[in-house]
């Protein structure tokens, strides 16, 4: 049987629900509501900028870019952070402390600061250009602003704390000696990994490919500053639409493309997530 | 050990304290106050260093500004309905008519303003008063290219491939796009010999970037010339940036930078005073000395050697451009850009 909540509980929980209520469920209903006008000065009711917007097909182009950025993003921060959280479990408690430090680090400057930072990394004249012809390895500086593979290097560094959070929180918490009955029965490292590790850090990992998911395909100041104008992603047609050229339907239209493709996106994680669970047990 | 206790009568007696103070705080400060929208970056820290202080000294009002590029001052008011968040606006020139035309401006009386007669004529109008200038043409560095003639030298090479741009989102991109276009047999209306030249060179250029990160490109050599104003070439040759402007032959552009009285503002008083103060030309001297490196607009003020010009009525020759006509074309335009520059 359910328990029922007692009213004290959920009156705590009302201060958070009639915020939400104002300022997340009252704002989309609005941009909602504005994406049902035909005109820029908001008059007419009709789905003209709908059919504008989703009947282009440079507009589907970039909904698919989008997501592929998302997507690029997670499998490098799991590329690169799984490793990491998988030295925070084997590491004694102070290393792991100075690992956590190192995680979070990044959260303690600014996005716009590290975005910034990363021109001057990836620049022409960057660290790594210089390092790449001081080594010979290439005749001249490698273009890596404002492609897609900069912007991802980029967004890696700067979304890998929403992976490693969620992660290193789920994996502090696996008991090891389960990791040693493994051993102790006879499977390899390799098969303890896949086997035991990798299955109970599971819902730390989705949760943080979920939300680096979420974080890079919005990501519009790192998007616009490293990708620049040669990548077109949807927040750059929101911002255009909503603050350059003032069509807030058409930008409302945008906007909840976007929310939509973001939601399909984590949707789609939570399933694998889910599947490889039921399959790994 | 005892534990204080804290009753809900001291809690709501803190609470009450807090809000009237604060209440009490805001009526206080609001007697001489302005509130001002305010470009960020280099506008926000002169108008902080010699607005403010003159502005205090002169009338006794205290300046407060929200930083806020043009188009998002519009958004806000706009959003505001009627209630706005700002008393005063300032504008280029294309934010300023869709500002006209959406009826975000009270009437504006340019007799209230004592420093009128020191601006050029057709500086003030029913709607506002110009407080600086803009120059726009070519920014490059001379250690690393020859120097560019005109407009038509950035789509060639060596220039092309050191080329920064950026599209249609800010007054002098728009601007400068529109000049080259013309020097290829378009107008103020129409930029498609610029899409037809510019596609011939697309990947040479070396960045089409974010408005705001071209002065940080151009500083990290990622590209080594770009349209921009002599104000962001006087910024970066104060951090030691190797950058020359260059006036192009057809000429520069001009645009003028206004200012606004907010619909609804309860402050119209304290505005009139700060365009005042704005215009004033001591203010004017000190924003055109460096590191503001403004035009200005006061006929008093013996401009910089360093200026474009010798003299404000010189600008008169320079490009101007009617944004009644351009507004309505953008968003078309920046559409076809993002179609044409994305890979």
């Amino acid at each position: 049987m359910r328990e029922r909540l007692r009213p004290a509980e959920w009156q705590l929980a009302l201060p958070l629900a009639l915020a939400y209520a104002a300022f997340f469920l009252v704002p989309l209903i609005l941009l909602i509501a504005v994406s049902g006008f035909a005109d820029e000065t908001i008059t007419t009711p009709g789905l003209a900028q709908w059919s504008k917007f989703l009947g282009d097909p440079f507009t589907w182009k970039v909904i698919f870019d989008t997501v592929k950025l998302g997507a690029y993003t997670v499998a490098a921060t799991v590329l690169i952070g799984y490793p990491l959280a998988l030295v925070y479990l084997g590491a004694g408690p102070r290393w792991q402390r100075a690992i956590l430090f190192v995680v979070i680090l990044p959260l303690l400057t600014s996005v716009v600061v590290r975005t910034f930072a990363w021109i001057v990394i990836l620049g022409r004249e960057g660290v790594i250009n210089q390092t790449v012809l001081w080594l010979g390895l290439a005749p001249a500086p490698l273009r890596l602003l404002q492609t897609e593979h900069g912007l991802v290097i980029a967004l890696t560094q700067i979304e890998m704390p929403l992976l490693l959070l969620p992660l290193l929180s789920v994996m502090s918490r696996m008991d090891p000696s389960l990791r040693d009955a493994s051993a102790a029965l006879g499977a390899s490292k390799w098969r303890t990994l896949s086997r035991v590790t990798l299955p109970l850090s599971l819902p730390g990992l989705v949760a943080g490919c979920m939300l680096v998911f979420a974080s890079s395909t919005t990501a519009f100041i790192s998007q616009f500053v490293i990708g620049g104008n040669r990548l077109v992603y949807l927040p750059l047609l929101i911002w255009q639409q909503s603050l350059v050229v003032y069509n807030w339907p058409l930008a409302s239209a945008a906007a909840l493309t976007l929310l939509v493709s973001v939601g399909l996106g984590v949707a789609a994680i939570a399933t694998v997530g889910r599947r490889s669970r039921a399959y790994a047990i | 050990m005892t534990h204080a206790r804290v009753t809900r009568r001291q809690v709501l007696t803190v609470a009450a304290v807090t809000l009237g103070s604060l209440t009490l705080g805001r009526s206080a400060h609001a007697k001489g106050s302005v509130t001002a929208a305010m470009y960020p970056g280099t506008w926000e820290e002169a108008y902080r260093a010699h607005v403010a202080p003159a502005l205090k000294k002169a009338h006794d009002v205290d300046l407060e500004m929200t930083p806020l590029f043009a188009v998002d001052q519009i958004a806000k008011a706009q959003a505001a309905r009627g209630a706005p968040p700002f008393d005063a606006f300032v504008l280029d020139p294309g934010p300023r008519v869709t500002a006209i035309d959406r009826a975000l401006f009270e009437k504006f009386d340019s007799k209230r303003l004592g420093n009128l007669g020191r601006l050029p004529a057709g500086m003030a109008d029913d709607w506002g008063v110009t407080v600086a200038a803009q120059v726009v043409g070519i920014g490059y560095n001379p250690k690393k290219l020859p120097r560019p003639k005109g407009w038509t030298d950035l789509l060639k090479e060596p220039w092309v491939s050191r080329l920064g741009m950026t599209g249609f989102q800010t007054t002098f991109g728009t601007v400068s796009i529109i000049e080259i276009a013309k020097q290829f047999g378009g107008s103020e209306t129409n930029v498609e010999p610029f899409f037809v030249e510019i596609k011939k060179v697309l990947s040479k250029v070396a960045a089409i970037g974010a408005p705001a990160s071209m002065p940080a490109l151009f500083q990290q050599g990622q590209c080594d010339i770009t349209y921009t104003n002599t104000q962001t070439v006087a910024t970066l040759r104060g951090r030691d940036v190797d950058i020359e402007f260059v006036k192009p032959e057809s000429g520069a552009v001009a645009f003028y930078t206004t200012m606004h009285v907010a619909k609804g503002s309860k402050e119209l008083e304290n505005v009139y005073k700060y365009f005042d103060t704005v215009i004033s030309a001591p203010v004017q001297t000190a924003l055109m000395a460096p590191p503001n490196n403004f035009i200005p607009v006061n006929r008093d003020v013996k401009l910089s050697r360093d200026l474009p010009m010798a003299s404000l009525d010189e600008m008169t020759k320079y490009a101007r451009h009617d944004w009644s006509k351009i507004n309505p074309l953008r968003a078309g335009w920046i559409e076809r850009f993002n179609k044409e520059v994305s890979k």
